[in-house]
């Protein structure tokens, strides 16, 4: 039989272990022995008539298609078949259908019970501890959407938090309901500095200081890095300035 | 070299995607890069609507973490699907379309955000793109299921596995960005569970289904346990959507989400440490003795193991309230998206002789790159979660000390520890520029130039429905 195998491996161009080791699956799959699985690797007129094949593929200019065309056929199910028992998680037929289930499962769970359940729980705490609903103008509403659009959020958050670094240094947002866009405005990474009581500090209240570092950054400050956008209109520069200016004024 | 713009079968496909997601990569790498340098040198540097680095904060996300993204999970998915089941793809016109139309609403994404930068708020966000993108996950989870159940073999590949946990989970994602502000919280609810789904578990996936794949087949090894395998696909389908919460601690979430995802996070040490064995006890035994592909594919499990293992530190009680709403989630974010990208680079070289029938040489230039690339990202990995730790110290020392770090008054003592990061970064970043452009160049100098060697063939089925 080893005699077999090493002939078997070397028509297949793998290790013997592995050959074995598929020869046995396969085996077991067909109801056969091992010595008659390999007999028809070894011997079946398929393999022997794809190894010249195989072996003149290389030539220095043959197309790829051709070398394809050439190589198709038993061989190649059995590469197959023999990848499949290398590294393989072993599943009876019916076993995938249990298997999709249990990951659609895991899903399902995931969804409700890290996110939609937790979600309106948080939705109710906040309604029933806080009793200041949110009314902003509708400039102030407009220059949220500019400084969105402008992506700001991803650099500064309006967001003290209730540890101690953060709450010592000012207040903590605690709107109940508030447009999607002031919503999203909160930000989730914090590597600029925290807007949330921008307007109330110097000289972030200032208005003129403010246009001008948002138009040319380094006339003003700097030290540190900030975009300029210069290429804004007119009108929504004035909108941006009125929802900066607001920070800090509501979300107490 | 021969192209068909409507392949007939999953090789073909594979053929058009090769040859592409270099091109892809580099693309990412290069919106990174300029993002990068506007972060670094923005009051220097030229601005307009779309070189600022609002903009191209925006389009790099859009362009690694769902184009990118998308790519190499339909790529992967065509290849690997077929291999794993033992069988070619079932209904293949349906999959390549719905293939496709994934990768080209992602797309369509990225090129609108460039043409009309002002309308990028809406960008893939819209009802009616994230409906469709929602209807065409459905029917490509749904195609893979049916190829699923149609497998003539007793048995799965773990790739499998992790491919239908990925699409699941992709899916999930997306249900989930559709959800409604309400109260403030919702902002880090959705946005928390959208990066655990979507990236965490997303990216992760993918890349354990390649990374399975190329350490038994690749390498020519034997997979050491099958059980230690299934223990890291379960592990992290459960843990790992919890593990974003605790990068949000101290805001406005319920108390108890940030413990659960607290514990789960430290609980990741279970499927990584699965994960190590089985991967060091299944490269003892490797047949391949070429030394590139194995250097690829262990930075890929290094960086993939780095970032677990910032997962986990950031656990630790007194770490996480200093490195929450930090840079540090970035390393992490970005450690899960390098890691595909990492491994990305031996499937190619891996998949180039087989779809290609062209050998790929294994020369110095390859040897720098995959050297260059693989140092890059672990450098960058650990300057993103050095600035975090360093810009979370100052708020607390800041706030000790009396002196409000976090406003813009006294944000230049932060902006002092961490600006050195930031440029050393910008150095990296543009090193892993280079890298992807030599991958690039590498990869398509062998599909054009090599030498031609015997290509893989696609398995025809036949006889399926009669059994």
């Amino acid at each position: 039989m080893s005699e077999l195998l090493a002939k078997v491996a070397e028509l297949l161009g793998a290790p013997e272990t592995l050959v074995q080791r598929s020869a046995e699956a396969r085996a077991e799959a067909s109801g056969n022995t091992v010595d008659e699985v390999l007999q028809s690797w070894a011997g079946g007129e398929s393999v022997s008539s794809t190894t010249p094949a195989a072996k003149e593929a290389p030539a220095e200019e043959a197309p790829v298609e051709e070398v394809k065309e050439e190589v198709v056929s038993e061989s190649t199910q059995v590469n197959v078949e023999q990848v499949i028992e290398e590294e393989t998680v072993e599943l009876k037929n019916e076993s995938s259908l249990a298997f999709i289930a249990g990951v659609i499962g895991v899903a399902v769970f995931t969804y409700f019970f890290a996110f939609s359940i937790p979600k309106n729980q948080s939705a109710d705490l906040v309604a029933e501890a806080l009793n200041n609903e949110i009314v902003v103008s509708q400039e102030v509403l407009k220059g949220a959407e500019v400084y969105n659009q402008l992506n700001c959020q991803s650099c500064h958050t309006q967001n003290v938090r209730l540890l101690i670094p953060d709450s010592q240094n000012g207040k903590i947002l605690k709107n109940k309901f508030a447009n999607e866009t002031i919503i999203k405005n909160t930000g989730l990474l914090r590597l600029g500095p925290d807007l949330s009581t921008s307007a109330t500090r110097e000289p972030t209240n200032n208005s003129n200081w403010l246009a001008r570092y948002l138009t040319d950054s380094a006339s003003v400050r700097d030290e540190i890095p900030h975009p300029n956008y210069d290429f804004l209109s007119a009108t929504d520069l004035d909108y941006l300035l009125t929802y900066l200016l607001s920070l800090g004024e509501v979300n107490e | 070299m021969k192209i068909k713009l409507i392949p007939s079968n999953e090789q073909d496909l594979s053929r058009v995607f090769i040859f592409l997601l270099p091109l892809v990569v580099l693309l990412t790498a290069s919106v990174n890069f300029l993002r990068d340098a506007f972060m670094s040198f923005s009051n220097i540097l030229p601005g307009n609507q779309v070189l600022n680095y609002g903009f191209l904060d925006k389009v790099s996300n859009q362009v690694s973490f769902n184009f990118l993204f998308s790519f190499i999970l339909v790529l992967t998915v065509v290849y690997l699907l077929s291999k794993s089941l033992g069988r070619s793809i079932i209904i293949f016109p349906i999959f390549f379309l719905t293939g496709l139309g994934l990768i080209g609403i992602e797309f369509v994404d990225v090129v609108i955000g460039f043409v009309a930068p002002e309308q990028l708020e809406t960008l893939g966000n819209t009802s009616m793109l994230l409906l469709l993108k929602i209807l065409l996950v459905a029917a490509f989870l749904g195609l893979i299921f049916l190829n699923l159940l149609a497998k003539k073999e007793p048995s799965i590949f773990l790739s499998s596995q992790f491919l239908i946990g990925a699409v699941i989970f992709y899916f999930i994602s997306l249900l989930i960005f559709r959800s409604d502000y309400t109260v403030m919280s919702d902002n880090f609810f959705i946005n928390s569970m959208y990066l655990s789904t979507h990236i965490y578990v997303g990216c992760s996936f993918v890349f354990l289904a390649i990374f399975y794949f190329l350490i038994t087949k690749g390498l020519g090894a034997t997979l050491f346990s099958k059980t230690l395998g299934t223990i890291s696909f379960w592990g992290y389908l459960f843990l790992l959507p919890w593990t974003g919460f605790k990068y949000f601690y101290g805001t406005t979430l319920p108390d108890w989400i940030e413990n659960v995802s607290i514990y789960l996070s430290i609980s990741l040490i279970i499927p990584l440490l699965a994960l190590i064995v089985n991967y060091s006890k299944t490269v003892a035994t490797k047949e391949n003795k070429e030394p590139i592909f194995s250097v690829l594919i262990s930075f890929a499990f290094v960086v993939f193991g780095i970032t677990n293992v910032l997962q986990i530190v950031s656990s630790i009680a007194n770490v996480t309230p200093i490195v929450s709403l930090t840079n540090f989630e970035y390393s992490v974010r970005y450690g899960y998206m390098y890691s595909l990208i990492l491994i990305m680079i031996p499937f190619v070289y891996y998949l180039v002789p087989k779809i290609y029938g062209r050998e790929l040489t294994y020369g110095r230039l390859e040897s720098f790159n995959a050297y260059l690339i693989g140092i890059c990202v672990v450098v960058s990995l650990s300057l993103n979660a050095l600035i975090g730790i360093n810009s979370g110290f100052a708020w607390n020392a800041g706030a000790n000390a009396g002196n409000p770090t976090i406003y813009g008054e006294g944000f230049l003592i932060t902006w002092s520890l961490v600006s050195a990061s930031y440029t050393f970064n910008l150095f990296f970043s543009l090193l892993f520029l280079l890298g992807t452009f030599l991958f690039a160049v590498t990869t398509l100098k062998a599909i054009i130039g090599g030498t031609v060697t015997e290509s893989e063939t696609v398995l025809e089925v036949t006889g399926d429905s009669d059994e």
